[in-house]
């Protein structure tokens, strides 16, 4: 096996792996409402999020051998050199999805991508590797309008919902609204598997034109989308329950009518937003459509100090993983070839870990991710809007989670 | 300056259509409900008929507009695997 062999393998495993984080950070996006209302149980949810995203991934077609294009130029590399930069941008992109989940923050995982390979580019080729206008137009401005947008309407969909519904009786209600919710959830999900699955696929097919494994007018080979469709899959299936909870439980509480709205302000601005030329990120969508729900129902508080933590997360997104992907192409490159490589993925590793076991002091799983919510606005707000005083209420496990 | 102006006009796209369906069909799908539950206010009267058929109708659309997102989602797959062009 050539050294050349072995970095390619290490890359497509990485490239796998963020396409993992990509799948249990983004759950929530789609299954966070249904959870919180009831309308399904946590373990049918992620399953059922899980198949779509599978069924959505093979769905998708993507034949260039571009990634992130638009955003950064990695066209003056090729060979290791390009595989090396890739890498790097992908160990970024994951460590920020593990540390975001970890707090419990709902960030975008393209932004972690882009960041990542930003950085990386940034630090290989120097400032002509990323097309500034390109981040501008497709990751800035973009994540700037999403949520005002996905708010707006999600607020005007939960008014009318509201106005038309109030009377009914409360059980029909209930029971009809959570019917809608699942259904347009579902379509949120299946969007999301043909739009992401994607971007790990366009990554590895890269890396296998670097590497001279294939070359660039090639099919998409299939067992290229069955690995990402599968890894995507199962992401979506472990469930990023931190994640879930605070977008189901944190930001504001909702309720059926709520829920449908949300998923339906989300479903219909993801699903046409890119045919108008303006791509926004599933995550900001989501995260601006359930903070909608909140202020289009009079009883309703927005906690407004998880928002601005969330808000915060996005922010920083692209720099922080930017940064670390510049470190770690930095450690790689000092080292050269394979070694750096593999050093750099043993970093990977170990830092993974480290997230993982500090995830299991205070976990959040299926049985507690309903559980009320306590505090709520630790750190950055007022605390003006805490509920559920009772400390006898707290489920274990929750206290600190953000 | 070319940005803004791009951005600005696929903007109000994005939030017309967004109010139109994501809004809208929620609030077509409560209209449906509240039309099912006309004259059901009585523990044991179901719907009247004109309710049901209007709920029915509403709730077409709802379903209608699923099948059309599903679509718009799979055109990409559907026109490159089988020739289908819908969109």
């Amino acid at each position: 096996m050539t050294a050349e062999l072995v970095v390619l393998l290490v890359v497509v495993v990485t490239a796998l792996a963020f396409d993992f984080t990509n799948g249990f950070h983004d759950t929530g996006n789609a299954m966070a409402t249904s959870i919180a209302t009831g309308a399904l149980k946590p373990k049918v949810a992620v399953a059922l999020s899980a198949t779509l995203n599978l069924v959505g991934a093979f769905l998708s077609v993507e034949v260039a051998a571009t990634v992130a294009k638009g955003v950064v130029d990695l066209d003056s590399t090729s060979g290791e050199e390009l595989l090396i930069i890739v890498f790097a941008g992908l160990v970024g992109g994951i460590l920020w999805n593990l540390a975001t989940w970890l707090f419990g923050l709902p960030s975008s995982s393209s932004h972690a991508l882009f960041g990542g390979l930003i950085g990386s580019a940034l630090a290989a080729i120097g400032i002509n590797g990323v097309v500034w206008d390109g981040v501008l137009g497709k990751v800035i401005i973009p994540a700037l309008l999403a949520p005002v947008v996905a708010a707006l309407v999600a607020t005007v969909g939960t008014w009318a919902v509201h106005r038309l519904t109030h009377d009914i009786p409360e059980d029909h209600r209930t029971r009809g609204f959570r019917i809608g919710q699942v259904g347009t959830a579902s379509l949120v999900s299946l969007a999301h598997g043909t739009n992401d699955a994607q971007k790990t696929m366009g990554v590895i097919f890269l890396a296998l034109v670097a590497h001279g494994t294939i070359t660039a007018d090639a099919e998409m080979p299939f067992w290229v989308k069955l690995a990402c469709a599968v890894a995507i899959a199962l992401g979506t299936y472990l469930g990023g329950w931190r994640i879930i909870r605070t977008l189901g439980k944190g930001l504001v509480e909702i309720s059926p009518p709520q829920g449908m709205a949300a998923e339906s302000s989300s479903a219909a601005i993801i699903l046409t937003s890119s045919h108008f030329g303006l791509p926004l990120s599933t995550t900001h969508v989501a995260t601006g459509s359930i903070l909608g729900t909140g202020l289009g129902t009079k009883s309703a508080d927005v906690r407004w100090g998880v928002a601005g933590r969330m808000a915060v997360a996005w922010l920083i997104t692209l720099p922080s993983a930017a940064l670390v992907g510049a470190i770690c192409w930095g450690i790689a490159n000092l080292i050269g070839g394979l070694p750096g490589v593999l050093v750099v993925f043993a970093i990977l590793c170990a830092l993974a870990l480290f997230m993982y076991l500090r995830s299991r002091k205070q976990p959040i799983d299926a049985s507690n991710v309903t559980a009320e919510w306590e505090g709520g606005n630790k750190g950055t707000a007022s605390g003006a809007h805490t509920v559920s005083t009772d400390p006898d209420a707290r489920p274990a496990g929750s206290k600190g989670r953000l | 300056m070319n940005l803004l102006v791009h951005t600005l006009s696929s903007l109000w796209q994005v939030v017309l259509v967004g109010l139109i369906f994501g809004a809208g069909l929620p609030a077509l799908f409560a209209l449906g409900m509240r039309s099912l539950a006309s004259g059901g206010t009585d523990e044991n009267a179901g719907p009247t008929l004109i309710g049901k058929a209007g709920a029915i109708v509403c709730f077409a659309v709802v379903v209608i507009a699923i099948i059309a997102g599903i679509l718009l989602l799979t055109a990409d797959f559907l026109s490159s695997s089988f020739g289908i062009n819908l969109f």
